[in-house]
């Protein structure tokens, strides 16, 4: 088994997960290999979310419902007012619009019911209260219908423990928050052996690498994948026969190695079997400063053909921007250099597609489009996902991709697959090696605004240079595509990771 | 079903408990099914119910049933049983604290801590890897966890969870603040084992909830369960709001007023005011006297029925016991069974004993009885101030609690009483069932119904100790009239014969029966023809 090891997978999930879930889903598809989608958050919401990266349940695994037995439940769509626990002959629920309702007594209250968010009178969690009103404690409910957590708070309200719980409500591990450094915060996490023994950990890192030996004493074959570097120690820690750091992102930033990078390169590169990465250009980097790090490339995303949406009609002068808007991908970059465009093509517009890292940097990019008087031509759109993200792509002229380093660049490869030429900045690593200047699109000096709006300007205004663009995405996307892709990962498995005896 | 309600069953007993043991037994024997119910949470209580002759399936205490717990296999729990998650223990014993410190890798995993035989686990102190004691896990004396006891970051108690012997917590109690800043039990969260979720403000309201429950899980439309409530503070509230219709007793196990010789006092015995002031809310109110029934009838007119039941049952095979003739006991040997106490005000039993003492030098007397110690054991002071003012130190002499009643009531000739008020006394109906002669106060309720003066001794004014000497020293003087009244003791005995209390027991059962027709026709259990 191939274990692809993760945090978590979210409402919004940045490109990391994104790319591990299509990779799960590419070498769970082949016979020749299997592999699963490991997290390590509790995650009550995980069979929600696994969907939107389009992973099935078996495709996933996470740490808290392997040890509280719930990996395979199938989905109940549980009326909070229809819910056994709840005494309906003795407790009058009180309905406050679609969000909430309160459990009350007599005209007080005892408990509020917060409905499954996204669903229309599910439940979601009930939270208790004392005479006095005080915050005592929580049942979390899964998506799934069923409750999984108990949370119990401390008399200044502070989270005191949670209580996870099996499918017959018995808690099996148990997190305590006592003092720690000062501050109120998790000091234990136990495993509750049902009729076996008890296992204590301080930190939940600890506990994840339990559970990884665990998986591994089951399938002593099974190969371990970090994709994110918060995981690297608990996954080092863990006894498997191999383990890979898989980097998404550059390693380093003008020439500074980024301190999350230091375990696997630097402090213990000992722990794991090596490094993938999806470009040769971070192999070479990688190679040069760290020669004792093993390295080998793989590709980092795949694009299911077979999965390609209808054509949309593209909206001429249309520019997008994909991606989390935070400032290492330069939303403000792709604000200025929009300004240039619209100089010379008044009636361009940009989207800017993806979820913001704040509200606060969202008003602060707002402002600036405000400011640059934009505010008429540039659309802040939602994080989506599948058809629409494709959507997005599919009416764009042009991708711009300011950012300010990539390990890859996924927004690349689907522009490409949608068949929209792509202007990017020369950053390390991904955008030089997807991007073929004047075949697929082209690439401009890091942070050269100027000539990112000339090259958007002239691609805009040439319809000739466009379609050649246009038609060489296409043809660029297919090395991307699942077949080769899948060809690549096995190669590597039955090569530098199939023969490792590390 | 006959319940009998109290707060808990310790080894040392008091009268309530006596009495309701009594009780126990006398339903017992008549065939009539009976629980005792104990409404306070206490890991030791099966082995002191068991000692009693309580057998676990004729107790339900309020924790257990939640608990699941009511008749759990005995395991012996040690510290080679424990777990603490954590490898490569070390063990240090510190046997003058009968506890043993557990550590690992030089830091305190736990502190284990050991019923008295020193082996089995009482309780543990866990702590965590930054040193903070986060639970305290308390064991029930049959061997498993029953009470989890949460700590705060500032080391105080959070939350308590009482859990299933197999380990499932069903109820929960919630330490929090009010208003004030003032630190309480404020709410309480229970799972029912059909795992309907009840939340309750007080552990009144909760013990509703566990009356409610036992009144369903014993419904019968046959016959009303009955309960009898012998600690009124303790379910007063839930028991007079029950659901569905049961048979709810009040016993008075004390006089009903502050002062128990004017039953017209004002003020009313703390324990019983507030019963007392709704008492038409229950079915029944039962005093251990006749005399007290009727003051309280007088007084209260309550449409609740009322009734003298004695709480003391003097046993067949004592009532059938060769009897001892005067002349074979010890001339002049005065007893008392009392706790040494203010209010059994044993200093006035010796001013009367040195009155007689300077007449019949022969005269002695034994006070037995644990000596009480509040304000500095001042009970017992006072009784030794009067020996040591009267030179009666070779007379009288405190020989603490015993159990050996038979043997030293067979040789005694007397016995006094001079309490300041009593609730029946248990000891009096014992002492004439040896054939002691009796001399009491004229206190209430009790003694002066138990000792018939002219029968069985002597009931004197209250509070004159002189009347009292005088009359045991007509006795002393009187060898015949001496045999007669212990011959009178003896027989004025069967009055509390088994058959007899069962009788008054009856007349209640029946009114219970009598009325239960109308009441389930009242809450539509049954339609008016077929009631």
């Amino acid at each position: 088994m191939n274990y692809f090891i993760s945090e978590n997978i979210f409402a919004y999930n940045s490109g990391t997960e994104h790319a591990q879930a299509r990779r799960v889903r590419l070498l769970s598809r082949s016979t020749a290999t299997d592999a699963v989608y490991v997290t390590r958050n509790y995650n009550r919401f995980l069979a929600r979310d696994r969907k939107t990266v389009g992973l099935k349940s078996a495709q996933v695994l996470n740490m808290y419902d392997y040890f509280q037995g719930t990996t395979s439940v199938p989905r109940v769509e549980q009326k909070l007012r229809l819910l056994k626990q709840i005494p309906l002959a003795a407790y009058k629920i009180a309905g406050h619009g679609p969000n909430y309702s309160t459990l009350e007594e007599n005209g007080l209250t005892l408990a509020r019911i917060d409905v499954m968010p996204g669903t229309v009178g599910l439940i979601g969690s009930i939270t208790y209260q004392d005479r006095f009103g005080n915050l005592t404690a929580r049942e979390n409910f899964d998506w799934r219908g069923f409750k999984s957590s108990v949370d119990y708070f401390h008399p200044d309200g502070q989270l005191a423990r949670t209580m996870y719980l099996n499918l017959a409500g018995r808690p099996v591990l148990e997190m305590v928050c006592m003092n720690r450094g000062g501050q109120v915060a998790p000091t234990m996490w136990q495993l509750l052996g049902d009729h076996g023994h008890h296992y204590r950990f301080s930190t939940e890192d600890e506990l994840f690498t339990f559970f990884l030996d665990e998986l591994v004493k089951q399938d002593p074959q099974a190969r371990l994948f970090s994709e994110r570097r918060s995981l690297d120690a608990a996954v080092g820690a863990a006894a498997a026969a191999q383990k890979w750091a898989i980097f998404h992102d550059a390693h380093e930033v003008a020439g500074q190695l980024l301190a999350a990078y230091r375990p696997v390169l630097v402090e213990h590169p000992e722990q794991f079997t090596g490094v993938l990465v999806s470009t040769k250009a971070q192999q070479a980097a990688l190679n040069q400063q760290f020669p004792r790090v093993r390295t080998a490339v793989v590709p980092d995303t795949v694009i299911f053909p077979d999965e390609a949406t209808p054509p949309v009609a593209r909206v001429p002068h249309w520019l997008v921007m994909v991606g989390r808007l935070a400032p290492e991908k330069g939303p403000d970059a792709a604000l200025r250099i929009f300004t240039r465009v619209l100089a010379a093509v008044p009636d361009a517009t940009l989207e800017l597609r993806g979820y913001p890292i704040s509200a606060n940097y969202l008003n602060q990019l707002k402002t600036q489009a405000e400011h640059l008087g934009l505010a008429e031509a540039v659309t802040f759109s939602p994080y989506v996902t599948g058809p629409e993200l494709a959507q997005s792509y599919r009416q764009a002229q042009v991708l711009i991709a300011p950012s300010q380093h990539e390990g890859f660049g996924i927004q690349l490869v689907e522009a490409l697959s949608a068949g929209t030429p792509v202007i990017a900045d020369d950053v390390d690593f991904g955008p030089r090696e997807i991007v073929v200047p004047g075949v697929n699109g082209d690439l401009v000096q890091p942070g050269d605004e100027s000539a990112a709006a000339a090259k958007v300007i002239k691609l805009l205004t040439d319809a000739r240079l466009w379609h050649a663009l246009h038609q060489g995405a296409l043809d660029a996307a297919k090395q991307y595509f699942a077949a080769p892709v899948a060809r690549q990962w096995q190669a590597f498995l039955a090569g530098p990771a199939g023969h490792s005896t590390h | 079903m006959n319940f009998f309600i109290n707060e808990t069953m310790h080894a040392q007993k008091s009268g309530i408990e006596h009495a309701e043991l009594k009780r126990f037994k006398l339903f017992n024997e008549h065939g009539a099914d009976c629980r005792i119910v104990i409404r306070n949470w206490d890991p030791e209580l099966h082995e002191n119910t068991r000692q009693a002759g309580i057998p676990d399936a004729q107790l339900i205490s309020m924790f257990d049933y939640f608990q699941h717990a009511e008749q759990v296999k005995d395991r012996r729990i040690t510290l080679a049983d424990l777990d603490f998650g954590v490898a490569n223990t070390t063990v240090k014993h510190e046997p003058g604290k009968n506890r043993v410190l557990v550590t690992a890798g030089g830091q305190l995993v736990a502190r284990v801590n050991f019923w008295p035989d020193a082996q089995r686990v009482h309780s543990t102190e866990l702590f965590d890897a930054f040193g903070n004691l986060y639970l305290v896990e308390q064991y029930d004396s049959r061997g498993f966890v029953s009470l989890q006891q949460w700590y705060t970051p500032d080391n105080q108690i959070g939350m308590e969870t009482w859990l299933t012997p197999a380990g499932q917590p069903v109820l929960e109690s919630y330490n929090r603040d009010d208003r004030q800043g003032k630190r309480q039990q404020a709410g309480w969260r229970l799972t029912e084992r059909d795992g309907q979720v009840f939340q309750f403000a007080t552990i009144e309201a909760l013990t509703q909830h566990f009356l409610d429950d036992l009144n369903l899980d014993f419904w019968d439309l046959k016959r009303p369960n009955v309960f009898v409530l012998d600690r009124s503070h303790l379910v007063e509230w839930g028991i007079t709001r029950l659901k569905r219709p049961a048979y709810t007793v009040l016993y008075l196990h004390n006089a009903h007023t502050a002062n128990a010789q004017e039953p017209d006092d004002p003020l009313l015995n703390n324990n019983y005011e507030f019963a007392l002031s709704d008492v038409d809310a229950f079915d029944a109110v039962v005093s251990a006297t006749r005399k007290q029934a009727e003051a309280v009838a007088q007084r209260f007119h309550p449409r609740a029925a009322h009734f003298a039941i004695a709480v003391g049952v003097v046993p067949d095979q004592l009532l059938a016991a060769p009897r001892v003739t005067v002349a074979r006991r010890q001339f002049g040997k005065i007893v008392a069974f009392a706790r040494i106490a203010w209010e059994k005000h044993l200093d006035d039993l010796v001013r009367a004993v040195a009155i007689v003492h300077r007449e019949i030098p022969q005269v002695t007397l034994d006070l037995y009885g644990y000596a009480d110690p509040s304000d500095d054991y001042k009970a017992r002071l006072q009784v030794e101030q009067v020996i040591q003012a009267e030179h009666l130190e070779k007379v009288v002499t405190l020989k603490g609690y015993t159990q050996d009643i038979d043997q030293i009531e067979n040789s005694a000739m007397m016995f006094g009483v001079t309490s300041r008020m009593e609730g029946f006394n248990l000891a009096v109906m014992e002492a004439i069932a040896h054939g002691l002669i009796a001399f009491t106060y004229d206190v209430n309720y009790g003694p002066n119904e138990i000792v018939e003066s002219g029968v069985n001794g002597q009931v004197v004014p209250y509070g004159d100790y002189r009347a009292m000497a005088e009359a045991m020293l007509k006795v002393l003087r009187d060898p015949a009239l001496a045999q007669w009244y212990s011959a009178g003791a003896y027989e004025s005995a069967r009055r509390y014969s088994s058959a007899a209390v069962w009788a008054q027991w009856q007349a209640l059962l029946a009114d219970a029966q009598a009325n239960w027709p109308a009441k389930l026709v009242a809450a539509r259990f049954c339609k008016p023809e077929e009631g």
